[in-house]
């Protein structure tokens, strides 16, 4: 009853396509994060359907209701879409104490007093700010603010919540303990949410589904984990981490079940069988993800399993990272990133192989070369 | 912006015949035809304000008879204008306002240095009193001068007198040099309140950079803290030049007994103290020197186009402050000593003018109360003070109501013709007092009799309106430009309609600047002379023209006690505004 369904909705600035054709169905209860780069249309998406842009082409129904249809003519004002929303900067009005800005959503509605205390209350205790309630809001941290941005959108039950890259002005730390806190407020409430960030860890940790977005367009939905180990593109490959992007030819094609197909390709001076999502013909050229992550170092002149893939070459780089050790290699197919265990220790210039498992080997059409 | 939509217009789209109604009703209702209605009526109202004015000083300079009378179309007007003694005093003008903006640019830089960037004591206090004059009417500390400075009689040149044994008078403010000097007492406050904000907010790691370089103290001064002041610097020494320009009290008090012609009172004497008026020939050097001014704006685009006014970012830094030791007390003293000349002094003056019989001559004898009972007892007084009371609560409040009003719609929507609005606010800018006065003389003038506004005391708040104008929308727009979208739309989408938006948030958090905005166009009311003087007529003279006409008559003793409870009206509000607005708005 209270999903948010997005229908070829697109907004134009002039010739300039900021959204184009966006198909989206958020259920309800369900948490879905618009994720891209800087630019990709996201924020303008999330706008629409706060009624805070018009769309110029499209419909957008919350619940049973349309709020916005470009061809009908029908847009129904931010204030009457019912929603709770975060934004980027918290917009916590300055000239309100904490709990006037919580109890502002029910103050305009026109509430009973004795609700409203009892009301803002509760939120608060539920984002655990009850102690500052009559703090002046500029006399709060931002994730304090974060907090009260929160409770003013959830106090008066909203059945959709929208937030605007909510966690991108705390510190790194903070961020995750508030993406954790947030995600477990919005499973016990049930609340159909919509969420936009760039942060692609963030959007991965919170979500049921994610929608990758660029220039406008979305490139894939799915769950996080398919998104990540099984991308539709090169575009949305390359988002995600640090990626060996390998360009190969196919040389043959069996089917493994009904969502995926194994490939047989040849690369410059290397072959094996890699993974697909879509049937390809022989000679076609495909783009060979490699997570650096599934990668190995072997020593060299050590052959490869039946099941994996190889490349040789020289360590070019070591960094340490902490948790993991960064190694690049160089190979005759440019340069490859390798993560691996901090305490292994490889010297730089040593010849080493580069190993793969093939179920780890992604390949994805090469004839989109957005990225 | 809408107002009102029915709330389930999307349910009623079931049925497309009642759906297609509903959203016609809805347009008509809302957005188009209230935002339609809102742009006509400012547009109106700022068309009356600034072009009609504007239109009729081009009318009136082709117009051979004064206004209201029959006549032909000719050029003599600017012909007049073109002769040598015109072109003598255009040069005049500009060549005072030269004299008097090169020095106040260098006192005003040393005083935001010493008061931004060093350790001189009593930093904040000496600020508060190194810009009071700014706020104090011209006409008081031009009548104070006036006795201070008076070759015969002066304070000045008695206190000189009594000290050195001469006869000798050193000091004549009836010159060139006296001119200079009581602009000066504006433009260096003015110019300070411009740049000191440039120099507190600047980034100290660039200086350190440079001193880290291996640039000296001063060479780092002169290389890298003026060079980043430079934008703001050019643009506030072009404003000052024009304000040079329009300035009418200083030549009106000291140039005109000396024979020193200027254009603006060129073009008061030749309405106000010539037999017959010479309409044209004012009208038509009024609108020669708009369009010298409008050059002069252009000029200043063209020189800070691509370059930023603020040198600095939003960032909290807090400016290494250089200290200065032992010579700390002498930028103290440097400090008080101009607070002392352009406010104490002028003051002192009033002070002891009102006390004694004649002004000039100070014997214990001589002290009255006579001159408080005179004025206290005028009713001429109480009608001008009525007048400038009312018209300054009246006129501030409406201005500020058209200033936020266009201002909102141009910093905060996206309305077709917003820039249009902001223009036409702007436009009074360029027009000195005295050239709006003569505009709206001949614009009230040539109003079917349907609507007297000529002669009334309507005449004078239309005129401070439109003056005021540019001062408020941009006091407003700098308001709203720092209320971030988030806050106004978050409103929104928590379910607060427009109005409720406004009242909650918008003038919640913007009424500070709107106060600050109020205060400073009141300000300007109290001081404003030289369209008062041409659209005064009996029964709605102001303060400033009360105070005018009893100089005129020699009356100094009483001008010292008006201008002595016009000085106290100013430190009190200026109290006000820093006491209760400042810790609200950030500058001031």
């Amino acid at each position: 009853m209270s999903e948010v369904v997005l229908e070829k909705v697109s907004r134009n600035f002039g010739n300039f396509a900021a959204v184009a054709d966006v198909d989206l169905r958020v259920n309800q209860g369900e948490f879905v994060t618009l994720l891209g780069p800087s630019g990709c249309g996201k924020t303008t998406t999330l706008r629409m359907v706060a009624g805070l842009e018009p769309n110029s082409g499209g419909r957008i129904s919350i619940g049973s209701e349309v709020v916005s249809d470009a061809g009908r003519g029908i847009f129904v004002p931010s204030e009457r879409r019912r929603l709770g929303m975060v934004f980027q900067s918290y917009a916590i009005w300055p000239h309100m104490s904490v709990f006037e800005n919580v109890a502002y959503p029910l103050r305009v509605r026109r509430c009973p007093n004795a609700e409203i205390q009892e009301a803002v209350a509760r939120t608060l205790r539920l984002v655990e700010m009850e102690r500052f309630a009559d703090r002046p809001a500029p006399a709060l941290s931002g994730g304090q603010q974060q907090r009260v941005a929160i409770a003013r959108a959830l106090v008066f039950e909203p059945k959709v919540l929208l937030l605007d890259e909510p966690l991108s002005n705390l510190d790194a730390k903070l961020r995750l303990q508030m993406g954790d806190e947030f995600r477990a407020i919005q499973k016990r409430l049930g609340m159909t949410t919509l969420y936009v960030t760039h942060d692609q860890s963030e959007a991965m940790a919170l979500s049921d589904r994610v929608v990758v977005m660029d220039r406008g367009r979305i490139q894939q939905i799915g769950a996080p984990e398919e998104i990540y180990r099984f991308p539709a593109s090169r575009t949305v490959a390359a988002f995600f981490g640090t990626p060996n992007l390998l360009d190969a030819e196919v040389k043959a094609c069996t089917r493994i079940d009904g969502r995926r197909v194994r490939l047989d390709v040849v690369g410059q001076g290397w072959g094996g069988r890699c993974e697909a999502a879509h049937e390809a013909r022989p000679g076609q050229a495909v783009t060979v993800m490699v997570r650096p992550e599934d990668a190995r170092i072997a020593s060299a002149g050590s052959d490869a399993g039946d099941q994996e893939l190889r490349w040789s070459g020289r360590i070019a780089h070591s960094t340490f990272r902490g948790a993991t050790r960064s190694i690049v290699v160089q190979t005759d197919n440019g340069q490859l990133n390798v993560d691996m265990s901090a305490f292994d220790a490889h010297a730089i210039g040593d010849n080493v192989n580069v190993v793969v498992s093939q179920r780890a080997a992604w390949a994805v059409p090469r004839g989109d070369v957005t990225a | 912006m809408a107002l009102s939509v029915d709330d389930r217009v999307g349910e009623v789209g079931k049925a497309p015949v009642a759906a297609g109604l509903q959203v016609r009703l809805r347009r008509l209702q809302t957005g188009p035809t209230s935002r339609a209605t809102a742009l006509v009526v400012l547009v109106a109202v700022l068309g009356f304000l600034s072009v009609y004015p504007l239109s009729m000083l081009l009318y009136g300079s082709l117009h051979s008879t004064p206004p209201g009378m029959a006549g032909t179309f000719n050029l003599d007007g600017y012909q007049q204008v073109l002769t040598p003694e015109s072109l003598l005093t255009l040069l005049n003008t500009i060549g005072i306002s030269f004299a008097k903006t090169i020095p106040s640019v260098v006192l005003a830089v040393m005083l935001a240095w010493i008061l931004a960037r060093t350790d001189t004591p009593f930093r904040g206090t000496l600020e508060v009193l190194v810009t009071l004059p700014f706020f104090i009417p011209p006409i008081l500390t031009a009548m104070a001068w006036g006795m201070l400075g008076n070759p015969q009689v002066g304070l000045l040149n008695q206190l000189y007198q009594w000290i050195t044994g001469s006869t000798d008078s050193p000091i004549n403010v009836y010159s060139y040099g006296g001119v200079v000097w009581h602009m000066m007492q504006y433009s260096v406050p003015f110019l300070f309140l411009l740049i000191v904000d440039a120099f507190r907010a600047m980034d100290p790691s660039l200086e350190e950079a440079a001193r880290m370089c291996g640039a000296s103290r001063w060479r780092t001064f002169r290389t890298v803290t003026l060079q980043l002041m430079l934008p703001a610097l050019t643009s506030g020494a072009i404003l000052s030049f024009i304000r040079g320009i329009e300035n009418f009290e200083s030549p009106l008090f000291f140039g005109t007994p000396a024979g020193i012609r200027v254009i603006t009172t060129e073009i008061y004497d030749s309405i106000n103290q010539r037999s017959p008026p010479q309409y044209q020939y004012a009208t038509a050097a009024s609108f020669v020197i708009m369009a010298l001014l409008f050059l002069i704006v252009l000029l200043q685009w063209r020189l800070l186009r691509g370059r930023s006014f603020v040198t600095v970012s939003g960032k909290g830094y807090s400016p290494g402050v250089i200290k200065l030791g032992s010579w700390r007390w002498a930028t103290f003293s440097f400090c008080v000593l101009f607070f002392v000349v352009t406010v104490v002094l002028p003051l002192g003056q009033l002070l002891i003018g009102s006390f004694f019989k004649f002004f000039g001559f100070y014997e214990w004898d001589m002290l009255t109360l006579d001159h408080y009972r005179n004025v206290f007892g005028s009713s001429e007084f109480w009608r001008g003070f009525r007048n400038t009371m009312l018209l300054g609560l009246i006129g501030a409040t409406l201005t500020m109501v058209l200033g936020g009003a266009v201002a909102y719609i141009s910093v905060r929507t996206k309305w077709r013709g917003r820039s249009l609005i902001d223009a036409m606010a702007w436009l009074p800018w360029m027009m000195p007092g005295i050239v709006l006065g003569v505009g709206f003389l001949w614009g009230f003038a040539l109003l079917p009799h349907a609507i007297p506004i000529y002669g009334t005391i309507w005449a004078l708040l239309l005129a401070y309106i439109s003056l005021g104008t540019p001062l408020s929308v941009r006091v407003m727009s700098s308001a709203y430009a720092q209320l971030s979208y988030d806050l106004e739309e978050c409103s929104r989408v928590h379910g607060a309609s427009w109005l409720q938006t406004m009242w909650r948030i918008i003038i919640a958090l913007a009424w500070p600047s709107f106060a600050v905005g109020w205060v400073l166009v009141f300000f300007g009311i109290m001081r404003e002379l030289s369209a008062s003087v041409l659209l005064y007529s009996v029964g709605s003279e102001v303060l400033s023209v009360v105070l005018l006409k009893l100089w005129a008559n020699g009356n100094a003793e009483q001008v010292s006690v008006i201008g002595l409870m016009m000085m106290a009206l100013v430190i009190l509000f200026r109290w006000v505004q820093l006491r209760l607005l400042r810790p609200r708005v950030g500058a001031l």
